[in-house]
């Protein structure tokens, strides 16, 4: 170890908080149902919804949160907010089914991505609002509803390609959406389908973080649907997608500290601090640092409701430099957002069991074999940098000091590294002991989970607060009335 | 002073002392060296010349384009020079936050491109990030540019090194400084000037200054990204410290105000972290000692950026007839009518129909025969008093009614008797069903 232990210790708002204290549940829990496990905590989703909602009211705007379902499988989760008043945007026929299954009526639900045959007709069947992502999609949209009889579809048109005047945002290409310099071309089909579909707006979602970015296609929305009026359709909406994210560590220092360190590891002025030196996309080019850091930004002063917030602010230059949000309220559109990740910030935990911790002969870090995939812990995936929380077998376990560990899936694969960078914990962990992932409910518990060499993957649960006890049930076993919900 | 050429008044630049009752250092003559007073403002107009200047010629020839990846000064005088040599200017960057620097560039004719932000969801098959692709374009066979590259070109640091380091020395009566304090950022001033000094008098103390890791100041790179730097050499600095946001305004502030140096957030950082480093050393000898700083550039340009930070500092004087004034139990008692009462006075009393939203909403739907006038139009039309006769009645109305109520209670405040609030705006107009029109 070089110098002081580099922690990235994960932020802890008071549920998760009190999940992780409940060391006795968590041990009888992974005792009963293996290892790992993934649990989810319902009631956070619902405070998360609310923190967007207290956005939008801010601004005055009306319009609908949809939950973006991809992120997590989980039915608990969903069945929870189906309780609310949010929506839910669905990327695939099973998710359609899960959520109609799960309560969410047609009008709160809307289809995006890639769609197959049977995804459209069941979207169109129902009657939720299908995102199109092109001519093509609605020729094919409004053949279905023909063919089968079916009441018009309410469409939203996903756009990309937004350009700016004086400064040219380089964002990357899109594979989804129409560029908006063909806008002209999916409203003459629109029209043309006037019979089967109903245009209620358009629709964008950009893979980035930057703001900058979202205020320019969201001012080009703007402007496309001025276009549409000015074709006599009546739009209602903008759907602006998510990418809000979430700020993981409790500690800027430490992330701050953290980077600065791999930089100088790269470049060779201190011992790696990743398995076998990987630069997580910098490189040491004749001394100098190349490339670009391929990781989430795990610590973020500005993410989930607040990113929206600082988004609806952003001036729209082309439009007299007014705010976007008040643009959107004085044009009378509804927003629309579809947070998947930060909508499932704090919703949620994985745990994997200690199986192994074998020092090497030549010293320096410890080895620590898990009862779990890497696949199962997806953090690293996703390029999130976070510490676990060790949970100790039996009170407080072995002391001695903080340790540096790399921690080792159960895979039969060289590559089954739960963490490519060298974790350092406050206490060496024993055979036994739990290590809990925390916030991993947003993409990182079964978004790559495999059953590969027959390995199971991990099981999940929805746990929730009675008084200062936590009660459980499997995941699949959750609805908003399930018995032992707080005061029945 | 005559020249043939603008480009020759580049360099020579002031070395000014600062007061000591200002700085309060007793033993320490601290200099500033005043790059600000560049032709096209800034230190970088040295190494812009330097590194354009033995290309022009064939570029001219070629009719390549100029491109750098530069955020604000080094693009300012490149996009100078390529327009004077008929040439056109490209930036890339990914770092222009201040607007008005934006604004300047474009004022000039230079192009700029914004490199994308982080990808939110990690995409582990993307094997270029944006720098590495805006390369390859460059070192494309056949493409015409005169790519600068200023973090990695040797004539940057030459600049300083022929230049400012020298320059300094002349002004001192041909002594070293005993310190040189320069802020990092493409780390061409900072070593060519330090490479000229140790040339001289191998004893003096290099200090290079980096932004805090979570700040921004303009033209400073942090610790992590000098490395990034082809010029940066950890070796040229005898110490390397930081300074934040906070504190580079602090030192711009004592150098506007009390020096009347009219430099940038830059230099602040310079004298605030040249003092503050300075100071600790002050009592290691009593003889008189010299230390140097630059002022790399003008405060004009980062009023935003100081607005964002420090808005106490552009404080204005408190305006009159301003809906801010009034208490909500004023704007909890504007007048105000539902829509079906406001449908029925236009039809009787024809109020004056004042719609307070953007011209783009109101050219896309509005109440028919109502008037636009923008909410800050309004706000600067009622300060100079009532824009409407007293006996014409006024409806006014905005998206849901929170605004028109402030004013139907500032104006009825002002003395208008009949002026009244659409309560719910036009979203509540529309929601009952009530006509918009579009003429």
């Amino acid at each position: 170890m070089d110098g002081r232990p580099l922690y990235l210790e994960p932020r802890l708002e008071p549920r998760l908080r009190s999940l992780v204290a409940a060391q006795n549940t968590l041990h009888s829990l992974t005792d009963g149902l293996g290892s790992p496990l993934h649990v989810v905590v319902p009631d956070q989703i619902a405070e998360n919804l609310e923190r967007f909602r207290s956005v939008y009211r801010a601004h005055h705007l009306s319009g609908q949160v949809f939950y973006a379902h991809k992120a997590n499988r989980s039915s608990a989760l969903l069945r929870r907010l189906a309780a609310t008043d949010a929506g839910v945007d669905v990327a695939s026929l099973g998710e359609l089914q899960h959520a109609l299954g799960a309560g969410f009526g047609a009008g709160r639900i809307t289809a995006t991505g890639p769609k197959n045959p049977e995804f459209l007709w069941l979207a169109a069947r129902t009657g939720v609002t299908v995102s199109v992502d092109a001519v093509a999609e609605l020729d094919q949209l409004a053949t279905l509803v023909r063919k089968h009889a079916l009441a018009p579809v309410r469409v939203l048109l996903r756009l990309s390609g937004f350009e700016t005047t004086g400064v040219k945002v380089l964002s990357r290409r899109s594979r989804f959406g129409t560029p908006v310099g063909e806008l002209e071309l999916l409203l003459e089909a629109a029209e043309r389908h006037a019979d089967a579909v109903d245009p209620a707006g358009v629709a964008f979602h950009l893979d980035t973080t930057s703001v900058a970015e979202k205020a320019t296609a969201l001012e080009g929305s703007l402007a496309a649907l001025e276009l549409c009026r000015s074709r006599g359709l009546r739009p209602r909406a903008v759907d602006i997608g998510g990418g809000f994210g979430i700020s993981y560590l409790a500690e800027r220092e430490h992330w701050e500290a953290y980077t600065t360190g791999l930089t100088e590891a790269v470049l060779g002025r201190r011992p790696p601090l990743t398995w076998g030196g990987h630069g997580y996309g910098l490189r040491n080019e004749s001394g100098t640092l190349r490339g670009t850091l391929g990781l989430y930004p795990a610590h973020r002063s500005v993410a989930g409701a607040a990113y929206l917030d600082e988004l609806l602010a952003q001036p729209a230059a082309s439009l007299g430099g007014r705010p976007l949000a008040a643009l959107l309220l004085e044009h009378l559109y509804d927003l629309h957002t579809e947070p998947g990740r930060a909508l499932l910030d704090q919703c949620g935990l994985t745990l994997a069991r200690v199986l192994e911790v074998r020092a090497q002969d030549t010293g320096g870090e410890l080895l620590v074999r898990l009862a779990a995939k890497a696949d199962d812990i997806a953090l690293e995936d996703h390029g999130v940098l976070m510490d676990p929380v060790v949970i100790p077998r039996g009170g407080a376990g072995p002391g001695g000091g903080p340790v540096a560990v790399h921690l080792f899936g159960s895979l039969c694969l060289e590559t089954d590294l739960i963490t490519r960078r060298t974790v350092f914990l406050p206490r060496r962990p024993e055979p036994g002991d739990l290590l809990a992932f925390a916030n991993t409910a947003g993409y990182a518990m079964d978004f790559h989970a495999t059953r590969a060499q027959h390995q199971p993957a991990a099981r999940k649960v929805a746990a929730w607060q009675d008084g200062d006890a936590w009660r459980w049930c499997l995941d699949d076993q959750f609805w908003p009335i399930t018995p032992l919900r707080g005061a029945q | 002073m005559r020249y043939d050429s603008i480009t020759e008044a580049i360099g020579n630049t002031p070395l000014v002392r600062i007061d000591p009752a200002v700085h309060g250092l007793r033993t320490i003559d601290l200099y500033a060296k005043l790059e600000m007073l560049n032709p096209f403002g800034s230190v970088k107009d040295r190494a812009a010349w330097s590194m354009a200047e033995p290309l022009l010629a064939e570029a001219v020839e070629q009719g390549s384009q100029v491109v750098e990846l530069s955020s604000g000064n080094t693009a300012k005088a490149l996009a100078v020079i390529a327009g004077m040599h008929g040439l056109g200017f490209k930036s890339v960057t990914n770092r222009m936050r201040v607007p008005e620097i934006k604004d300047l560039l474009l004022l000039l004719g230079a192009e700029i491109e914004e490199l994308p932000g982080q990808s939110e969801c990690l995409d582990p098959t993307a094997t270029d990030d944006p720098l590495t692709l805006f390369h390859r374009t460059l070192s494309a066979s056949g493409s015409a540019y005169l790519h600068t590259d200023q973090y990695f070109n040797a004539r940057n640091t030459e600049a300083h090194l022929t230049g400012t380091g020298p320059e300094i020395v002349k002004d001192l009566d041909g002594r070293v400084p005993d310190w040189f304090v320069a802020c990092v950022g493409t780390a061409g001033s900072s070593t060519g000037v330090a490479r000229a000094l140790r040339e001289e008098d191998p004893s003096v103390r290099v200090v290079g200054l980096v932004a805090a890791k979570s700040d921004f100041i303009p033209g400073i790179r942090t610790i992590d990204e000098v490395q990034e730097v082809g010029l940066f050499d950890p070796e040229t600095y005898d110490t390397m410290e930081s300074v934040s946001a906070d504190e580079a305004i602090e030192g711009m502030l004592t150098l506007n105000r009390r020096c009347g140096i009219l430099g940038g957030p830059t230099g602040g950082a310079a004298y605030f972290g040249a003092v503050r480093h300075l100071r600790a050393l002050e009592e290691e000898s009593q003889e008189r000692r010299t230390a140097v700083f630059i002022v790399c550039d003008r405060v004009e340009s980062y009023l935003s950026y100081v607005r964002q930070r420090r808005p106490d500092l552009l404080g204005r004087p408190p305006r009159q007839n301003s809906p801010a004034d009034l208490s909500d139990a004023e704007v909890g008692e504007a007048p105000s009518v539902t829509v079906a009462e406001a449908r029925r006075w236009i039809e009787t009393d024809r109020p004056l129909v004042v719609d307070l939203r953007s011209s783009y909403a109101y050219a896309a739907l509005h109440i028919d025969g109502s008037v636009n006038i923008v909410d800050e139009l309004f706000a600067e039309l009622v300060r100079g008093g009532l824009p409407f006769s007293r006996r014409q009645p006024v409806l006014l109305a905005c998206p849901v009614g929170e605004q028109s109520a402030r004013y139907a209670a500032l104006l009825t405040r002002m003395g208008h008797p009949d002026v009244r609030s659409l309560a719910g705006g036009i979203i509540a107009w529309r929601d009952a069903g009530a006509p918009l029109v579009r003429d």
